[in-house]
């Protein structure tokens, strides 16, 4: 029997692209059988998408052939069986939905291969069961959120029976439970004798898989196990990739202290096997600093319904009370539709209170004579994907925008120059760039001058680091920080813990529009119940850190950040007491 | 109702499941319905029709359980433009053979058929409207697609292809929602930063230039996002045999006969009484 999918030297060029530049994909060749497990790792614009997408023949290679169970892609005869035979699930869960009903939508691959009516509602039944949206056939796909519709987008694949289903960056817009979902329906997969395919930016996920395929500049430059490329550090770091924390982590805490260093590679076996801790070095008694200083937002019983008095009416956030204290970096978490965009929306004065009270430091909503305009300067919002909605051609006027309905003309350079500076960004070098051939990261960074322009007072952000690679995110990390220390206040809310634990220092957790705690970051993060409930993931050094303390390790509960942890082992090394 | 809630505006073209008699008709049933009635609607000149029209819009609207006020708010945004025609017509209505003068106004007289008209007429645009909406009501799209195929289907006979025609009214349809939430998106993004969203501007000049940076990002998203949707849709093999089955198969029953024999014989009542 033929390999499922064979590449024989494939070498793929992007149409109008100049012969002197590299090719998308540069000689690839490369087996996969039926069933195996594979992920597909590399930077960003390392051709790991090209490589996918000739996998069933929605590209075709410039030189070499790609053969699918034997059939080769580019014979437009092969197609029919191609496309069934290969599914793919797209990274945006938004653009893949093309019926207007959810069981339609799973239909349409069938319809299109001319599957009878009959056999075509019992492949979708199936499949709906399948990814457990039974329960939603005859819903509005814009309804759903992002996690649902990823599955329902798995759905409309299974529906056409593959042999072979590849994810491309499909758990990238998830939240944790959403992205945790989506590899369980892998494994499933895996585990009925499906091939699948995934490429992926976390090593974690990509930990999971039996065998990886590492892509640099075009170029298959890893073969093999996940934990074999794991360990080449150096392979890694050309290949722009790190290692997942688990693995960092635990062979720190190796390094650190002879009695863990027969810890196992596997983090859970890891956890483990942690020894008792048999030394003198013992914690004094710690205090998690309480939440103090001025109240800085002030939310009491906010309740928001969307589109109220209509077929459609949806209520978002339930009698939700909490307060940020000015000088400590407030962070929300919550799976997706918790309410946290609604929550911060309001605190921007794009929503205003239904029911219930709001005030933003001076800003009571109550107050007939409130000047939103103000509330605005006060609070500058950066949305969730901000780069999207530029309008504006240039980076210059991109950022002049607020300050310019805000502030007028007067001193306008002055302010974009300086929120630029803010950022990182040169003034005389970007201003005149325009907005589309900025990177990822860069675009990030304008979006972020735009509302640092507005010299507010307090910051919010809604998820700042969604879709970053893991350079940009840790640039990022720094320039807030900065920021904060400044003396503008932030809030932001993500769905990543790391974000969290970087730059929060307290911490409310929302889940399905109510607020279940507000408290100190480490110590809600320490709460595995609490953040089961709110369907979020602990952080797998605050895992590590509770797994530690249970065995006796003096590790304070504070601890939520990598360079926390080795510097109380190393405290337990020199014997010192700290705090 | 907050100013950014786009979506809440345009309940046209909203599907509205409540399972009633109606919307359990077979779609090409609802169709033909909602078409001849449609048609008579537009083109009968009597009074009585017209009321006999409305009439059966309203009945059919109490018998699909769609909240009735939810579908009347969808007259309320076409409402100041039906007016403004329905007084045009009012005071340009030729009244040369109208003796029965109310009010003389200078050169122009309002006439008590002149009157007439532009009530005719204001009821008239309601009625299509209402008709309009009811459809989307009661059909989804999914059904509306269905029921176009099948209607459309003898055309594929002559050589015509009506699946890629039915494609483009399905995306069509589906990309509304989307549009309306970017709308939104790029609205409050815009708010938060200082402009003056929902505060109406004076002088038309100013209303363009307001929009314009709404339109902008717009369109980049929708044709970002038709370049994916074209993307996954090839993916899952569309276009690779000459023909799509479908997994509704429809079934004409003798209800959906009756329903459309009623319908007939009302549109005959609404153009010729």
């Amino acid at each position: 029997m033929p390999p499922l999918i064979e590449f024989d030297h494939v070498t793929y060029r992007h149409p109008g692209s100049e012969h002197s530049s590299p090719p998308a994909l540069n000689d690839i060749s490369v087996k996969i059988h039926q069933g195996e497990w594979v992920a597909i790792v590399g930077a960003n614009g390392s051709g790991k998408t090209t490589f996918a997408r000739h996998c069933n023949a929605l590209l075709l290679p410039s030189h070499g052939q790609v053969l699918i169970a034997g059939q080769n892609t580019a014979l437009k005869s092969n197609l029919p069986k191609i496309r069934a035979g290969v599914g793919m699930v797209f990274q945006n869960p938004e653009d893949q939905i093309v019926a207007t009903l959810i069981e339609e939508d799973t239909a349409f691959g069938p319809e299109n291969l001319g599957v009878l009516p009959a056999e075509i509602r019992a492949r979708v039944d199936a499949a709906l069961e399948t990814v457990k949206m039974s329960g939603h056939k005859e819903q509005l796909p814009h309804l759903l959120s992002a996690g649902q519709k990823q599955r329902v987008a798995l759905a409309g694949v299974l529906a056409m029976q593959p042999e072979c289903v590849i994810f491309d960056e499909s758990t990238a817009m998830l939240d944790p439970r959403g992205r945790l979902d989506v590899l369980a329906e892998m494994q499933s997969l895996h585990n009925r004798g499906i091939t699948v395919l995934f490429i992926t930016h976390f090593m974690e996920e990509a930990a999971r898989a039996e065998r990886v395929l590492a892509l640099n500049a075009g170029n298959l430059v890893f073969d093999g196990a996940p934990q074999d490329l794991f360990a080449d550090l150096k392979l890694l770091t050309a290949c722009g990739l790190e290692q997942p924390s688990t693995v960092m982590l635990l062979r720190e805490i190796r390094q650190l202290n002879a009695q863990l260093n027969h810890l196992p590679v596997d983090f859970e076996q890891a956890l483990a096997q942690i020894p008792p801790y048999r030394g003198s070095h013992q914690l004094l008694s710690e205090r998690l600093s309480p939440m103090t200083g001025e109240i800085l937002i002030d939310v009491e019983n906010l309740s928001h319904t969307y589109l109220p008095d209509t077929p459609l009416s949806h209520q978002s956030l339930f009698d939700v009370t909490l307060q940020v204290h000015s000088g400590a970096a407030h962070g929300f978490c919550g799976a997706t539709g918790s309410g946290k965009s609604t929550l911060l929306q309001h605190l921007n004065g794009l929503y205003r209170p239904q029911s219930g009270k709001l005030r933003i430091g001076p800003y009571d909503f109550r107050d007939p004579r409130l000047d939103i305009k103000a509330v605005r300067r006060f609070a500058g919002l950066v949305f969730q994907n901000p780069e999207i909605y530029f309008f504006e051609q240039y980076v210059g006027d991109e950022i002049a925008y607020g300050p310019k309905n805000l502030y007028g003309k007067e001193n306008l350079a002055k302010r974009v120059r300086e929120a630029m500076q803010l950022v990182g960004l040169d003034f005389d070098k970007f201003k005149d760039r325009l907005t589309y051939t900025l990177s990822g990261g860069e675009k990030r960074k304008v979006a972020l001058a735009a509302t640092m322009a507005l010299q507010p007072r307090l910051l919010i952000l809604d998820e700042p680091t969604a879709g970053l690679d893991p350079a940009s995110r840790r640039n990022l990390h720094g320039i807030l920080k900065d920021y904060q220390e400044s003396g503008v206040e932030l809030v932001l809310s993500s769905h990543s813990m790391g974000d969290i634990t970087e730059l929060t220092e307290n911490l409310t957790i929302l889940s399905k529009g109510k607020a279940l705690r507000t408290g100190n970051t480490a110590d809600l993060f320490n709460d595995a119940r609490l953040i089961d409930e709110a369907s979020l993931g602990q952080p797998s050094i605050v895992k590590l850190a509770g797994a530690l303390r249970e065995k006796g390790w003096p590790i304070p509960q504070r601890v939520v950040r990598a360079e926390q942890l080795f510097q109380a082992l190393r405290a337990v090394n020199t014997g010192g007491p700290h705090e | 109702m907050s100013e950014f809630d786009f979506l809440s505006r345009i309940p046209l073209g909203q599907y509205i499941p409540t399972n009633s008699i109606i919307h359990r008709l077979d779609p090409r049933a609802k169709i033909i319905i909602f078409g001849v009635l449609l048609i008579a609607i537009t083109f009968t000149p009597s009074q009585l029709g017209l009321s006999i029209g409305i009439a059966a819009l309203l009945l059919a609207l109490l018998l699909s359980k769609v909240p009735i006020g939810f579908a009347l708010k969808g007259l309320l945004v076409p409402l100041p433009f039906l007016l403004i025609i329905a007084i045009i017509q009012v005071f340009f209505y030729s009244s040369a053979l109208d003796p029965n003068i109310l009010i003389k106004l200078g050169k122009l007289n309002i006439t008590s058929g002149g009157l007439l008209a532009g009530v005719m007429l204001l009821i008239r645009f309601a009625g299509l409207i209402l008709c309009l909406s009811l459809v989307s009501f009661v059909t989804s799209t999914s059904e509306l697609l269905h029921g176009l195929t099948k209607i459309l289907s003898p055309l594929n006979r002559v050589g015509i292809q009506t699946m890629d025609f039915v494609m483009i009214v399905q995306v069509t349809l589906r990309f509304l929602p989307f549009l309306a939430q970017s709308a939104e998106r790029i609205a409050k993004a815009q708010a938060s930063r200082g402009s003056d969203w929902g505060q109406k501007r004076k002088g038309l000049f100013n209303r363009i230039r307001q929009v314009i940076p709404m339109i902008i990002p717009l369109f980049i998203t929708s044709l970002r996002r038709s370049e994916n949707l074209a993307l996954a849709m090839d993916a899952r093999a569309y276009g690779v045999l000459k023909y799509r089955s479908s997994m509704t198969e429809l079934h004409f029953s003798f209800r959906d006969g009756l329903a459309v024999l009623i319908s007939v014989v009302v549109s005959l009542a609404v153009f010729f009484a």
